[in-house]
């Protein structure tokens, strides 16, 4: 294309860590999708439920709320260990990363730890009931994200503390921290629904 | 920032960026080569080319179906075969053509159309293929070993359960949706982070083609719809697979919560595959009348209140399952409401022809034929809409008919438009618009002699899905006339396919701007370069290329030795930073393969999630590790 006038670009950085960059964008889009999917399943969760009397079903125990409760505390403050190593891989701090990502990492599985105390504990599986089949899908399905997670932060760890990162692995984990905020996030309703959801809903309708 | 007056590259400096452009940009050699591409325009070119066999091959299908009830008491296909063949017809229509065809005209046509080189996350856009790629195959698959799922596209429970399927026959049916749904989130994500973030600097929102525009609202459809059809599929499949009782009602689930999952997917998807075709069909009407389009705020909520209403509107698939009244009527207004958004598209757009100067050329009579067509469909969608009228007709060919009429004329002409619209672009030269011509006629008479008459035969009675009818129906005869439509259809499609094989060896060489559109992917050269363009533009009005020469502006300073673009920012598009797109890579294809052994295998043994998940988690590592040189310069 000919033109008279020209703008040139070559003073902008050649990176961005932010908001502005695609691929905050994108990962944004991916949140959305799974988000959308975990509400879809609750809807469905309440829609089976309130066409039952008895719920859960004669057989199966009322899920435990201590443990998972407290189990909240690690995990939300591993969300500070995301942000902490996020804000560092802005300013290219390899220290913070490595401890921001670290206490993520340990913060994380102390919570899974719990969870799979809890989860043992259950008295029902999948196929007892429609109910078992929601209880365990949701912490499935979480637990797959949370797997998947915590991989992608182990391999974060081991990038930068052997030295082979840049900016791209930068971005990667500011971007990753967003991966990990929904982690963190979208448990809380899924607790509250599996945990609580049993007690709430008293009455059908 | 604004244009600078110097700097203009000479002759020389430009021949220079020129070869480092063409050389950053090369596709690699060889057949792990071919396997790595990552440009948008050789991965869109295989969505479409993969979509359209697609499209052939349901064809086929659909004519077989159409020959087994061309007379009463025919034994051509027996029921068995039937129920296989209407149902793979629809899951392949559906899932393996339209929407993946839609998605391949956005992956090749919006970076060109928003003046950048590439989507805006090339590899992911190559896994998304190979996901639809896999799917495909893994639905034919079965196919071949007589285990075509043959519960209706739509999969209902609990027919579709284990109880009354027993074998892998819905199974096959409701991972392949895992498989394409994957490929389209994939898409979904990409358009939406291209759209935004990397469209030419001065294509602020308001200067966005409405191409464009319809890509995006479709992205977004996608991306709050599709989940829901994962997890309807996934119920089915896991109450089927593992013993799970999600929608089993002897323990508890409920069999009609997978029609809402389901339809809350299902419905928002027939817009999935308009709105993109809306889109074409203005892209079309501006370049052919010769003026800007009338009412482009008006056209853009229209498609963006579409795209909020088609979310609404799921319940009246499912009027005759006995809902609450209130319901009914909440659902029977919103598919009213959804006729005002389209109502003003369809205005706008015969103002502007009304004022326009036509070129009365292929792409615009399949444009007409829409009109037509779509006027009609979406007519009788209105008198579906309504409670009592559709518990009347509900399950008989008057529905068939109806929702023909909606998606082959609101999206199949226009993409036939569409594909004569851009093929010089993607060619290089153009199709004949005689044979052009003779090949709408005989479509639009063709799918008029076919569906019409089923309108007719619902009224009196008949249902869908039945593989035969016995004399004294009195179907016989508009049952034949529609198989005669249907033999038409095919000769148009033997005459579509004839003038692209012809034309790609002896069309009219087309140049850069064949209809002198205004659109930017009218720039660049046709077909266009791995690059797209030499300098990206600079826009300065909603018709970039309606814009005198001398007034044009271009970006420099964009280094040519590796694969960059420019990001803007999401309003105003001001450019915010030179952003670097990776190299090809076979990862993309490696992962896939990981996806399919987990997706595939979990069909017959619950443990390939386990592996596959292992598998995949170990290419996606491959996938990110980080290449040298490690930092950039700047």
């Amino acid at each position: 294309m000919t033109a008279a006038r020209t703008l040139d670009v070559s003073e902008l950085p050649p990176f961005r860590i932010s908001i502005q960059a695609p691929l905050w964008w994108g990962q944004v889009c991916l949140i959305a999708i799974e988000a959308t999917m975990f509400s879809i399943l609750i809807a469905a969760y309440f829609y089976t439920r309130l066409r039952v009397d008895v719920w859960p079903p004669p057989g199966d125990q009322f899920p435990n709320v201590l443990l998972p409760s407290l189990a909240l505390i690690p995990l939300i403050l591993s969300a500070f260990g995301s942000y902490w190593a996020s804000e560092a891989a802005k300013k290219d701090d390899r220290r913070g990363m490595i401890l921001g990502l670290g206490l993520n990492l340990v913060l994380a599985i102390i919570f899974f730890v719990m969870r799979i105390i809890e989860w043992h504990s259950l008295n029902f599986n999948w196929m007892a009931d429609a109910f078992g089949s929601y209880v365990w899908a949701f912490l499935g399905l979480h637990s797959f994200d949370f797997i998947a997670g915590l991989v992608e932060t182990i391999v974060f760890v081991v990038f930068v503390a052997s030295g082979r990162y840049g900016e791209r692995e930068r971005l990667g984990i500011h971007v990753d921290s967003l991966v990990w905020y929904f982690v963190v996030a979208i448990w809380i309703p899924l607790y509250i629904v599996t945990y609580w959801g049993p007690r709430l809903v008293e009455t059908a309708q | 920032m604004s244009p600078a007056e110097s700097h203009v590259p000479t002759a020389e400096e430009q021949e220079q960026h020129l070869r480092t452009l063409e050389n950053s940009w090369r596709h690699p050699g060889g057949i792990t080569g071919w396997l790595s591409f990552t440009t948008h325009q050789a991965i869109g070119m295989r969505y479409i080319v993969t979509a359209f066999v697609f499209l052939v091959v349901g064809g086929i299908l659909a004519l077989m179906m159409r020959f087994q009830l061309a007379q009463p008491n025919n034994t051509f296909l027996g029921p068995d075969r039937y129920n296989q063949f209407f149902t793979t017809h629809g899951t392949t229509m559906m899932f393996l053509f339209a929407v993946p065809m839609m998605e391949g005209m956005g992956i090749y046509l919006v970076p060109l159309m928003v003046g950048t080189r590439n989507v805006a996350f090339p590899r992911l856009n190559a896994f998304g293929y190979w996901m639809y790629l896999a799917g495909a195959i893994f639905l034919y698959v079965g196919v071949f070993q007589n285990a075509a799922p043959d519960v209706g596209w739509f999969a209902y429970t609990p027919l579709s359960g284990p109880e009354f399927s027993p074998g892998k026959r819905p199974d096959f049916w409701a991972q392949m949706i895992t498989f394409t749904e994957v490929s389209a989130m994939c898409v979904a994500a990409e358009l939406i982070a291209t759209i935004f973030k990397m469209r030419a600097p001065g294509m602020s929102l308001n200067r966005i083609p409405l191409f464009c525009w319809s890509m995006l609202v479709q992205s977004f459809m996608v991306i709050f719809a599709m989940p829901s059809v994962m997890i309807a599929s996934s119920f089915v499949l896991s109450d089927r697979t593992v013993a799970t009782n999600f929608v089993n009602p002897a323990e508890g689930g409920d069999p009609l919560l997978f029609q809402h999952v389901f339809w809350f997917f299902g419905h928002p998807e027939v817009y999935i595959i308009f709105i993109p075709a809306l889109g074409m069909v203005s892209s079309i009407v501006v370049a052919n009348s010769r003026r800007h389009i009338f009412g482009y705020t008006a056209m853009v909520l229209s498609l963006i209140a579409t795209g909020f209403i088609g979310f609404g509107l799921w319940v009246h698939h499912m009027f005759a399952t006995g809902l609450p009244q209130i319901a009914a009527g909440y659902f029977t207004a919103a598919s009213m409401m959804i006729a005002i958004t389209s109502g003003v598209q369809i205005f706008c757009w015969i103002a502007t022809l009304w004022s326009g100067r036509l070129r009365l050329n292929t792409a615009l009579h399949f444009v007409f034929g829409f009109i037509a067509i779509f006027v009609l469909g979406g007519l009788s969608g209105v008198l579906l809409g309504s409670v009592p009228l559709d518990l009347q007709v509900h399950d008989t060919f008057f529905v068939v008919a109806h929702f023909h009429y909606v998606l082959i004329g609101g999206a199949l002409f226009p993409l036939f438009g569409g594909f004569y619209h851009w093929y010089p672009k993607m060619t290089g030269r153009l199709m004949n618009e005689a044979v052009g011509k003779l090949n709408f006629w005989v479509l639009f008479i063709g799918f008029n002699l076919t569906f019409f008459p089923m309108h007719i035969l619902g009224l009196k009675g008949m249902p869908r899905r039945i593989y035969t009818y016995s004399p004294e129906m009195g179907w016989g005869p508009a049952n034949l006339l529609a198989t005669v439509g249907a033999c038409i259809i095919a000769l148009g499609g033997i005459i579509f396919i004839a003038n692209v094989v012809w034309s790609r060896r002896a069309g009219k060489v087309a140049g850069n701007n064949p209809w002198d559109a205004p659109s930017l992917e009218w720039a660049a050269a046709s077909p266009p370069k791995n690059y797209n363009f030499e300098y990206l533009p600079v826009v300065t009005s909603r018709y970039a290329l309606w814009t005198p020469p001398d007034e044009r502006v271009i970006v420099t300073g964009l280094r040519s030795n590796r694969r960059e673009v420019l990001a803007t920012t999401l309003m105003d598009a001001q450019p915010d930073h030179r952003y670097v797109l990776p190299p090809p890579s076979i990862w993309p294809l490696l992962t896939a393969i990981a996806v399919t052994i987990g997706f595939a295998g979990s069909v017959f043994n619950e443990w390939y999630i386990t592996w596959g998940s292992i598998l995949s988690g170990i290419a996606l590592i491959g996938w990110f590790w980080p290449r040298r040189p490690l930092e950039l310069k700047p």
